[in-house]
């Protein structure tokens, strides 16, 4: 072959055909009343009582597929136009969904259920469904006992030890076809927010049992791997792990036919790419882009972005467990030793807000306590000495490798504020699973950031159940005290709201003098979308239910 | 006398290698502020105080390239260092004593190369802890084999000359004639593979960093910087990934093309 | 040639067997605890329990070597790498659906490559010590050194970014197509089979900027061993005899090319497993969600099943690849089978 022929041969193949390609590739024509959701994955799997039942993106296809029994009502907006959730106790705080209505007679709630309510798959809602869920629940048969977790939270009786040995009996029992009464074992306010959160949707019995095996009598790999047969505002049309997951308006939805007929979820692991498709439309909606990516949208042409601060939060936990954070003189300096305002600004970029408590300042029993941490390195370096710890270089901060993009600058800013305290520290990224065991499980973690703690049910006191109760299920650093354990015990079951509160405000004030968790920011959950869109609706999960959506 | 003409690529290759090896001891110092402190506004674009800008954590670019030889050079010349005088050694021994152990090395350097090394990599970084020194001995691993092969056939080939018989002759005990005369003969692949390998080393150290498998922040290192302005290409903020992907590019071309140069010169 | 073959397949089973066993047991010692990503909301001691039962983690080492080759159920010797941990799924289709992208991506990346790379390596071994030929060694060189990384992360910036010709870098499709019916799992493929053009013209244009990015490395040491090879060939004494004889000039060019392809599948096959893995960086940077990156996933998630899975998984691709490539070879010079 001659030289020229070669040159040319390349240079046409290698020039002009990738950019006819290109022409063709960029830009194309959505179908209508569509809207795409860019996401950092898809669901994983749907069975809440299954392996990813923790995952966001997996509790994403959960809400929108279930239907649970009662919910919040909405209420106000946020000053961006997000809409807002009322949150409460009483049952009049509630809007009935599966159940119409609902009371309460001592310790039995008496649920009378919808009529017409009409699954993807043609299956009729009954006390039937209702008395499958909990018995599933019951059975701690899956990788994961959510469902049991969330009855014994609401205080329904007898879901206490976790076994799975005893079933079903008749806390929860059927009277009619459209009437289910559920009794609990004590009285407890946390009853009708433990039915909002998604791990009590109702499951569909009769599509479930089509689909269980000998060895798998509650169908958890079906409802994981497949399907999840349920009488939610959507039905699952096709799911492609680790890539995509797309969902079908219902027709025969109670709450009448979604606005939206399809909504495609992708998964797109940067946060960059997914910024670029929202700004050329490509994509309706994105969320959890870092916040300067969201501060580059502000002006930009068919995009606004949603925010509200909602539950999301950062803070620091040092483990009473692990010399020297014992020494609450030591905790206390770094407390006054961050700059918080900068790092508002910096790794922020004003998107967040001090955090005063130890509980989401949205949630119902939020107080403010008296001892508050602000920048002031002079009181810091003061009990700095007083502490009497003497810093040899060793003291490491852990925290979730994955999200370095976001947490970076935050990391990179304290090293610098403790390095002015006297402390020299060294950042020490885990991959989120190694971070997660070693937080949750072994619970030995020194000193870490976290911002991926939410108490999912609406209530401080069930963040103080969570948390800072000896021996709490996520007690991530050991932290006991008696104060907190006996204010808490009395609380529990008290009736009174505002003796309630009064006890939620003395735990609050003791977290903050022992410095529980440095409280450093609460930071807004947001949403990036085409102007076209509207209804994007705030739930303490964190997901978006596409029914609240209009395009 | 004849002149003998200075190869540019050479010239070119050295000059580059030196000024890492110099960078890497003296880098840290050169930089104008600390490589690890914020010390300016986040994402600021290059400017007369911050030559290179600063990246979303406020940290000095420019300082942090300086900075960066380091780690990146340190741990490729050594890793690469260690592997050659193993590999060659090792490949000494399988080449001139052949037998059973001649037979496992090979099958094991087989094996080890068959491997997919990025995720081998991985996995021994994840194993051992993300440090400087741990890349060192995984890099070090990984690369032996090449050594090893490399110095076996030179000597496979070198073993049946004439002067090893000479030798022979003249007394010289087997382990003498394979350390004293085969070794200074087998050298010429190993010392240009050596160059090369420092270049991969690098390639390979900013590549892990750049999935996380590599060195810690803040530790200045030209694949996390890649990685950490990667995100933010997309808001025009260039800045942050190009000066340290220029940095590995130059680089990494220097010891490549001296290698290259050597080897040519070895060829003649 | 039948022997051949069946003796380098059988032993290239046991390496790959090997390989995976001797990972098997290397990854182990890496602190993994799936057990917390589980139990997430409630790590209770029973739930605890609970999930490492269901993790099958509560056996001995070697029972749950016994188990992942097979012996008690579904193995590898079944066909079954086992569930990830992280995601629930099968390891086998979770890699089902990422391999593919990777292969799709590699294979056009060798074929743009190797399209540019043996013509201009040809012609430069005709004219050596030409201005082409300084070229295209400076250009061999240059290649070789670079990031692939932070090249891809270039093309996005100037092609995408500054002159918006580029799709952005999402994944295979644009967001709002629908994949076409997963067949095949190879994108280009099952948009073909279900007609749908559309598809196909955005997958292919997807892939313009990392083949692009891939390519633009290959092609260095793809181009210098053409150009070894091929001086090499040319300097041959049956070449010259060739000549001498007067042979047109396209014959002769033909037979030097088929002697001159030995090392040249030889450096495609190296480079081709080395690309199996080492696509990652090409797959991170555009989003692809190939094998590469999830590969990568696994091994920072400690995801032992998945590391397992995917380790053999190449090993055994590598395997066909590198025979097949002989089996070429062999067709292309039968001397390497007397060897």
């Amino acid at each position: 072959m001659s030289l020229k022929r070669a040159i040319s041969a390349a240079a046409i193949f290698s020039i002009i055909v990738p950019t006819g390609l290109f022409m063709s590739a960029a830009g194309s024509t959505a179908a209508t009343s569509q809207v795409t959701f860019l996401s950092e994955d898809v669901p994983a799997g749907l069975d809440y009582d299954g392996p990813s039942a923790a995952i966001p993106a997996s509790q994403v296809g959960m809400v929108n597929l279930m239907e649970p029994l009662v919910y919040y009502k909405k209420s106000g907006k946020s000053p961006s136009g997000v809409n807002l959730l009322k949150y409460g106790y009483a049952p009049t705080d509630f809007q009935g969904r599966l159940a119409e209505s609902f009371t309460k007679n001592g310790l039995v709630w008496t649920f009378k259920l919808r009529k017409n309510v009409v699954g993807c798959n043609g299956e009729k809602f009954t006390a039937d469904d209702v008395i499958y869920t909990f018995a599933r629940a019951k059975s701690v048969s899956g990788a994961a006992p959510i469902g049991y977790f969330l009855s014994a939270v609401g205080g329904i009786k007898d879901f206490a030890t976790f076994d799975g040995k005893v079933p079903l009996g008749d806390e929860v029992k059927k009277i009619d076809d459209y009437t289910v009464q559920i009794t609990q074992g004590a009285e407890n306010k946390l009853f009708l927010p433990a039915l909002t959160i998604f791990g009590l949707g109702m499951f569909d019995k009769e599509g479930m049992e089509a689909q269980k095996t000998a060895k798998d009598p509650w169908s958890h790999d079906y409802a994981n791997t497949v399907n999840l047969p349920s009488f939610g505002p959507y039905c699952l049309s096709k799911w492609t792990k680790g890539s995509e997951f797309v969902l079908t308006a219902n027709a025969n939805y109670y709450g009448g036919k979604p606005a939206v007929a399809k909504i495609v979820l992708r998964k797109v692991p940067q946060s960059a790419n997914r910024l670029a498709a929202i700004r050329t439309g490509a994509a309706q909606l994105t969320e959890r882009l870092t916040p300067k990516e969201f501060a580059s949208l502000k002006g930009a042409k068919g995009v606004s972005v949603g925010s509200v601060v909602g539950n999301e939060s950062l803070f620091l936990n040092m483990n009473f467990k692990v010399a020297p954070w014992d020494n609450v003189k030591l905790r206390q300096a770094v407390a006054y030793a961050i700059d918080y305002n900068k790092l508002i600004k910096n790794a922020y970029y004003g998107q967040a807000k001090k955090w005063k408590s130890l509980v989401p300042s949205s949630y119902p029993g939020y107080s403010v306590p008296s001892t508050q941490y602000t920048y002031d390195l002079a009181k810091a370096k003061a009990l700095l000495k007083e502490s009497g710890y003497v810093d040899n270089g060793s003291l490491k901060l852990t925290y979730v490798a994955e999200k370095e993009s976001t947490l970076g600058p935050v990391v990179t800013q304290i090293k610098a504020d403790l390095k002015a305290l006297g402390l020299d520290i060294q950042l020490d990224p885990l991959p989120q699973t190694q971070f997660g065991d070693r937080q949750l499980t072994k619970r030995d973690l020194p000193f870490a950031v976290n911002d991926q703690e939410k108490p999912i049910g609406v209530d401080a006191g069930y963040a103080t159940y969570l948390f800072f109760i000896t021996g709490g299920l996520n007690n991530m650093d050991n932290y006991s005290n008696k104060i907190v354990d006996d204010t808490y015990k009395a609380i529990a079951t008290e009736p009174d709201t505002a003796k309630r509160n009064a006890g939620l405000a003395t735990i609050q004030e003791q977290l903050a003098k022992d410095v529980a968790w440095v409280p450093v920011v609460e930071f807004a959950t947001q949403w990036a979308y085409s102007s076209k869109l509207s209804g994007i609706t705030w739930h303490p999960d964190n997901c978006v239910r596409f029914f609240d959506l209009k395009i | 006398m004849q002149k003998r003409k200075i190869d540019p690529l050479l010239l070119i290759g050295l000059i580059i290698i030196a000024g890492s090896l110099f960078l890497a001891v003296f880098g840290n110092s050169l930089a104008p502020f600390d490589p690890q402190e914020p010390v300016g506004d986040f994402s600021m674009p290059p400017s007369a105080d911050h030559w290179f800008g600063t990246d979303g954590s406020g940290l000095d670019v420019f300082s942090r390239v300086l900075a960066a030889p380091r780690v990146d050079v340190a741990i490729a010349v050594t890793a690469a260092i260690v592997s050659a005088v193993l590999g060659t050694g090792i490949g000494l021994y399988a080449g001139y004593f052949t037998g059973r152990f001649s037979e496992i090395v090979m099958r094991i350097s087989d094996i080890l190369q068959s491997f997919p090394v990025f995720i081998l990599a991985m996995v021994l970084v994840t194993l051992t802890g993300r440090n400087v020194v741990n890349l060192i001995f995984v890099l070090a691993f990984l690369y032996t084999p090449i050594f090893v092969r490399l110095t076996r056939s030179e000597v496979l080939t070198q073993r049946t000359r004439t002067y090893v018989e000479a030798a022979r002759a003249t007394g010289n005990s087997e382990f003498q004639i394979a350390t004293r005369h085969v070794l200074r003969n087998s050298l010429a692949p190993s010392l240009v593979q050596l160059s090369v390998t420092v270049g991969f080393g690098i390639l390979l150290t900013a590549g892990l960093s750049f999935v996380g498998a590599g060195v810690r922040p803040p530790t200045p290192e030209w694949g996390i910087m890649i990685a950490s302005g990667a995100p933010n290409i997309i808001l025009n903020e260039w800045w942050t990934s190009i000066f340290p992907g220029i940095a590995i590019s130059v680089t990494v071309f220097g010891y490549a093309a001296a290698g290259n140069a050597i080897e040519r010169w070895a060829r003649k | 040639m039948r022997r051949y073959v069946l003796r380098r397949l059988a032993v290239g089973v046991l390496q790959a067997l090997g390989i995976t066993i001797a990972v098997f047991f290397v990854i182990r010692a890496l602190p993994a605890d799936p057990v917390s990503r589980i139990v997430g909301m409630n790590p209770t001691p029973e739930s605890i329990k609970q999930a490492r039962h269901a993790l099958g983690i509560d056996m001995s080492l070697f029972q749950q070597l016994l188990t992942f080759l097979g012996f008690h159920g579904d193995g590898v010797f079944t066909g079954s790498l086992g569930k990830s941990w992280v995601s629930g799924a099968t390891v086998l289709s979770e890699i089902a659906i990422t391999l593919p992208t990777t292969i799709q991506l590699i294979v056009t990346s060798f074929i743009v490559a190797l399209a540019i790379a043996i013509p201009i390596g040809m012609a430069t071994a005709r004219r050596p010590g030409g201005k082409l030929d300084k070229g295209v060694f400076g250009y061999g060189l240059f290649a070789g050194a670079q990031p692939e990384f932070w090249w891809g992360l270039i093309f996005i910036f100037v092609f995408y970014f500054k002159m918006g010709i580029a799709p952005a870098p999402l994944g295979m499709l644009d967001p709002e197509l629908t994949a076409p019916d997963a067949v095949t799992n190879f994108v280009l493929i099952d948009s073909l089979i279900a007609g749908d053009f559309t598809a196909f013209k955005s997958a292919l244009g997807h892939l313009v900027l990392p083949v692009l990015t891939l390519s633009f490395l290959l092609v260095g040491p793809l181009l210098k061993m053409t150009q070894q090879s091929m001086s090499r060939v040319l300097s041959s004494e049956f070449i010259l005899y060739q000549q001498a004889s007067g042979l047109e000039k396209k014959s002769i060019g033909r037979s030097t090319l088929r002697s001159a392809l030995a090392p040249i599948i030889t450096l495609t096959g190296i480079l081709f497993g080395f690309m199996l893995s080492g696509a990652v960086l090409v797959e991170s940077v555009f989003s692809l969600n190939g094998l590469g990156q999830y590969s990568v996933a696994a091994v920072l998630n400690l995801d032992f099943p998945a590391v397992q899975g995917v380790i053999l998984v190449i090993s055994v691709i590598s395997l066909f690849v590198y025979l097949g490539l002989d089996l070429l070879l062999a067709k292309i010079d039968p001397r390497i089978l007397v060897k």
